[in-house]
């Protein structure tokens, strides 16, 4: 909100230098966003608070600076030039629901010269950033940023009736607006109606066919409050915002009302204008001033400091509140109407704190006299698994939640996506239900800029629906392609595969202490057949990797081949896993034996290593595959695999005998179970 | 027997003086050879001999041989310690070609950042909370002190699901939360993902990070708050920064403050600086004493307990600490950008 700093010595005697006068502000929360000397005058623009509607005006501001400066405000007074008639002889003023409507006044200027404002009016206006208009316009907008309270004018002559209703619309009427725009009326927007039709949009914005024009002589001056909730409703309905509305969203000075419309009057009269006797004042039901109790030792349990008493009562005084000392150091203080943010003794002490300076309050610590013992477990994990991630030379990318509906069609996570009322665009209409097109996203936009190899994963949430609920799982994902390390002069580069990206799963897995895992082949929507795995942990799918289908690839313009691999974390970090144990390394060395088999092609690892463990020989210590291929010698549709068993006694050095039955244990297993042929044998 | 032992001596002549003429590893390796090779070394060869000897001569004869195989293992021994001493590399390859280099992976900016931020609170006793993005009006807003068509919702412009169910707007709804199931004394940082309905631009996103944090106890006072704030901007940024608290508004704080630190880019002395505008101040924090109505919502006592909460843009803060210009380089995910960070 713009500031002319000549026009706040309208009320107050300001002799500061610009930084002088912006650190004053600054220092009571009137935050400068910006500042301009033009002019001969220092115009400020003002960040403006929810709270704080009488603010929004030039007093208000001049009484903030008062208090903060210890400088009187300046009376002003409003002469007017009195006529005969009684205001209440010439309109009737009904309100239908004084809820929506607690107070209306309003007072008629009469033989008025509709012509430009005169120069010092002018420079007030432009100084501001509008357009001067005409007299009658430009007194309204000068004394709403004068005092914050909107006036409305409209032209007498066009008012039917003598009346003024203020009433709620009925179905099917129509307001062409000031700004020309036909608007249709619903019940719940509140109007001001003339006898036969309404003529304003209450607070909001005027009609066009009672507005002042130049051949207007008899004005009538609205000055009135409205409902907030109303006024914000209706004008977001139709989508308009006016200073007018603005104010009265945020509430009105209720008591101000009479005082700002005898302003207008007043400043009317200067063209020729001629007052009737005594306004229209219609307020039903007048409330009572709000009263806090303030206690002199809260301000210290809140602000941790001593404010001495003559500050604090000299303080809320400067305010316009009324104190009233109770007890020893209790005070009842009675709130003026301009101030509908204060209500609680919080309230009070945070006026008195502003006043005294923030920076006035010492540094003190809170005192420690508890401590959380375990840290918050999930997120403990995810920092594990994400130093894993860094550690296999993935990078770290962090992608809006959101996703593109035409996308998620194509990915088939098979979840239900939640669509967002108003989003800000349709490509960010959805919430995602896997990270895995945000990573092509990304993979897409660095092929693009050149990179020769993508090796990223997020940790962040997927969202979706089931019923009527909404869930929220914690996942990872990993997307690679191109090579993997640094180019260098000793080695080939490796190019990543699925291998490198079931690596990653594995060691994941076992990190984070589930060993217990196993893989199965299985269709998943966004891998190509035969080329995708799921990764499943005590019978339940925690997560998939694969090669990503080709169809997918197209909708995010990649031609490269790339894998994936999604984690469900929520569901992985619910399964116990095994806490780490030491374990006393072997000292009796240990006894290795070489096996190299035959077996047919589609005999699987996995089946083997599974094979392996349920023997559970007992000083196995551990086993691993050395070589595995295919081609001569070995005959068609068959795999030469190389095994390596690695067997150790805690206790004593292992004899080769018992060496050997284990091995003959194993082998005897294998070939029972998948009909291995010892290669010797062949 | 005699001839064994006449055999030894001449063998033990012949070594000393071949002994003394090696000048290399591979003359050594020869005399190692001529006397120790397992097949057809003197020694070997003694030992052969030692087989045709009769039974009750076989141990003194034993003893001698092996006598004269320790005495040889240790010349050559000696011989090559000295060698081994005196070895010099030849060059064979150019040295200061590049060495092997270790490819890790390069952390997101906001994480790192983030991270520096956590530690700074869980020294100072801070526990991490965390809760739903997708959220109810009552938690975003209500519950903190938002009544519904109130012109504060302005401020925090929101991505709505249904008329219930909405996309955070800020980390506060988890004060809430947490103060609901956890009685005082509370001290936690709330880091997180929070949405709003902005499109990208330099400054803004519909997504980005926040950190919340709330203390309630007994008698904690705005000092405090004061006093924890000095500590992490100091600890954060620079020990020498000059801190300003002002005075502002939220709804779920009384009083509230605005707390700005001194701009380390200019020092406040570049009337057209960049980061600061020339005020030479920077904006880094929202704060206040929690407002007792929130309190009385999650049924503390406003009376006898107080807190204070405050909350920060993870993002915008780390624009400033690194001097990004865009806030939109976050979400772009450029290698070329992330790989930067490899280093912090
Ligand atoms: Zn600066």
């Amino acid at each position: 909100m713009k500031i002319s700093v000549n026009w706040l010595k309208n009320y107050i005697e300001l002799d500061l230098s610009t930084s002088e006068l912006i650190d004053s502000m600054e220092s009571i929360g009137l935050m400068v966003e910006s500042w301009e000397e033009k002019d001969d005058d220092l115009i400020v623009d003002l960040e403006t608070y929810a709270n704080r509607p009488d603010t929004l005006g030039h007093l208000g501001i001049a009484r903030e600076l008062s208090v903060k400066l210890d400088l009187p405000l300046k009376e002003q007074s409003w002469p007017i030039s009195e006529i005969g008639i009684e205001t209440s002889d010439l309109i009737d003023i009904h309100i239908s629901d004084e809820n929506l409507c607690p107070r209306y006044t309003g007072i008629i200027v009469k033989d008025i010269q509709i012509g430009p404002s005169p120069d010092w009016l002018r420079r007030r206006i432009k100084a501001i950033g509008l357009n001067p208009i005409n007299n009658v316009v430009d007194v309204s907008n000068y004394v709403l940023f004068s005092t914050a309270q909107p006036i409305h004018t409209f032209d007498l002559a066009k008012l039917e009736g003598g009346e003024i209703i203020v009433r709620e619309a009925f179905k099917g009427e129509r307001l062409i607006s000031l700004e020309g725009n036909d608007i249709s009326l619903t019940p719940e927007m509140l109007v001001i109606a003339d006898k036969k039709k309404p003529v304003a949009l209450a607070g909001i914005i005027g009609g066009e066919e009672t507005a002042v024009s130049d051949s207007t002589t008899d004005i009538f001056i609205e000055s009135a409050c409205f409902d907030p909730v109303s006024i914000r409703k209706t004008a977001k309905k139709i989508g308009v915002q006016t200073d007018a509305s603005y104010r009265f969203e945020r509430g009105a000075d209720i008591s101000f009302l009479p005082q700002a419309a005898m302003m207008t009057a007043s400043l009317l009269a200067q063209f020729g204008g001629k007052t009737t006797k005594s306004l229209v004042d219609v307020f039903p039901n007048p409330k009572n001033e709000k009263s806090v109790v303030l206690r002199h030792h809260r301000i210290k349990e809140l602000l941790g400091l001593d404010i001495e008493e003559e500050f604090i009562t000299r303080t809320i005084a400067m305010l316009g509140f009324s104190i009233d000392q109770q007890q020893q150091k209790i005070w009842q203080i009675k709130v003026p109407s301009f101030r509908i943010d204060i209500e609680r003794e919080a309230d009070i002490i945070e006026e008195i704190a502003r006043f005294y300076g923030y920076d006035k309050i010492p540094l003190t610590l809170p005192p420690l006299k508890e401590l959380e013992p375990g840290m918050d477990q999930e997120r403990v994990r995810i920092n594990e698994l994400r130093q894993m991630m860094l550690h296999s030379g993935y990078d770290e990318v962090v992608n809006f939640s959101f996703n593109d509906p035409a996308k998620e069609m194509v990915l088939k996570s098979g979840k239900v996506p939640i669509p967002i009322r108003n989003p800000i665009s349709t490509v960010t209409s959805l919430l995602r239900t896997t990270l895995i097109g945000g990573l092509l996203e990304n993979v897409a936009w660095n092929i693009n800029r050149g990179a020769d190899r993508v090796h990223i994963f997020e940790v962040g949430k997927t969202y979706f629906s089931q019923g009527d609920n909404t869930h929220e799982e914690q996942t990872l994902a990993f997307v690679t392609t191109g090579f993997v390390g640094f180019e260098h002069w000793q080695k080939k580069r490796k190019k990543a595969d699925f291998f490198h990206l079931k690596g990653t799963c594995e060691a994941l897995m076992s990190q984070l202490g589930y060993e217990s895992f196993s893989f199965k082949t299985k269709e998943v929507g966004f891998f190509e057949e035969e080329q995708a795995l799921l990764l499943h942990l005590k019978g339940e799918k925690v997560g998939c990797l694969g090669m990503i289908k080709r169809e997918i690839l197209d909708a995010y313009s990649i031609k490269r081949t790339v894998w994936a691999a999604e984690l469900n974390l929520s569901n992985l970090f619910q399964k116990q896993h095994q806490t780490f144990h030491f374990s006393p390394i072997g000292r009796f060395p240990s006894v290795s034996r070489d096996v190299s088999f035959i077996v047919d092609q589609d005999v699987r690892y996995q089946d083997i290593k599974q094979t392996v463990e349920k023997l559970s020989i007992p000083f196995l210590e551990s086993f691993y595959l050395q070589d595995r291929f295919m081609g001569s010698p070995v005959p068609k549709g068959k795999v030469s695999l190389s095994f390596r068993f690695i067997f150790r006694h805690p206790g004593k050095t292992l004899l080769a005998e018992e060496a050997d039955s284990y091995q003959t244990q194993i082998i005897n297993a294998l070939k029972t179970g998948f009909h291995f042929l010892l290669r010797e044998e062949e | 027997m005699k001839d064994l032992k006449s055999k030894i001596e001449q063998y033990r002549k012949e070594f000393e003086e071949a002994v003394s003429e090696v000048r290399d590893s591979a003359a050594l390796q020869k005399l190692r050879n001529l006397y120790l090779s397992r097949k057809k070394g003197y020694v070997a060869g003694l030992m052969d001999q030692l087989k045709t000897l009769p039974n009750e001569a076989k141990r003194d004869a034993g003893q001698l041989i092996n006598t004269f195989k320790d005495h040889i293992q240790a010349e050559l021994q000696k011989l090559q310690d000295t060698f081994q001493k005196q070895k010099k590399y030849v060059k064979a390859v150019d040295l200061t070609l590049p060495g092997t280099k270790c490819y890790w992976g390069a952390p997101h900016p906001l994480r790192v950042f983030q991270e520096k931020m956590e530690d700074i609170f869980l020294r100072m006793g801070f526990s991490i909370e965390d809760g739903p993005e997708i959220e109810t009006d009552y938690y975003n807003f209500e519950a903190l002190n938002f009544p519904p068509h109130h012109p504060a919702r302005d401020d925090w412009d929101t991505l709505y699901i249904n008329d219930d169910l909405l996309l955070r707007t800020h980390t506060s709804p988890v004060q809430i939360r947490v103060m609901e199931k956890k009685k005082p004394p509370i001290r936690i940082i709330i880091p997180g993902k929070v949405f709003r309905k902005e499109t990208p631009d330099p400054t803004h996103a519909p997504m980005f990070f926040q950190m919340e944090g709330l203390v309630v106890d007994l008698g904690i006072t705005f000092a405090d708050l004061k006093g924890t704030l000095d500590f992490f901007l100091k600890a954060m940024f620079h020990n020498k920064i000059k801190i300003r608290f002002r005075p502002s508004f939220f709804p779920f704080t009384e009083p509230s403050a605005e707390v700005d630190i001194s701009c380390t880019v200019c020092n406040g002395k570049k009337d057209d600086c960049r980061v600061c505008g020339g005020t030479g101040w920077v904006e880094i924090l929202g704060a206040g004493m929690v407002d007792p109505q929130v309190l009385k919502n999650v049924n503390i006592d406003p009376e006898k307990y107080s807190g204070f909460a405050f909350g920060m843009g993870i993002d915008r803060t780390a624009m400033f600490e690194y001097q990004i210009p865009d806030m939109r380089l976050f979400y772009e995910n450029d290698l070329r950008f992330i790989r930067e960070f490899s280093r912090k």
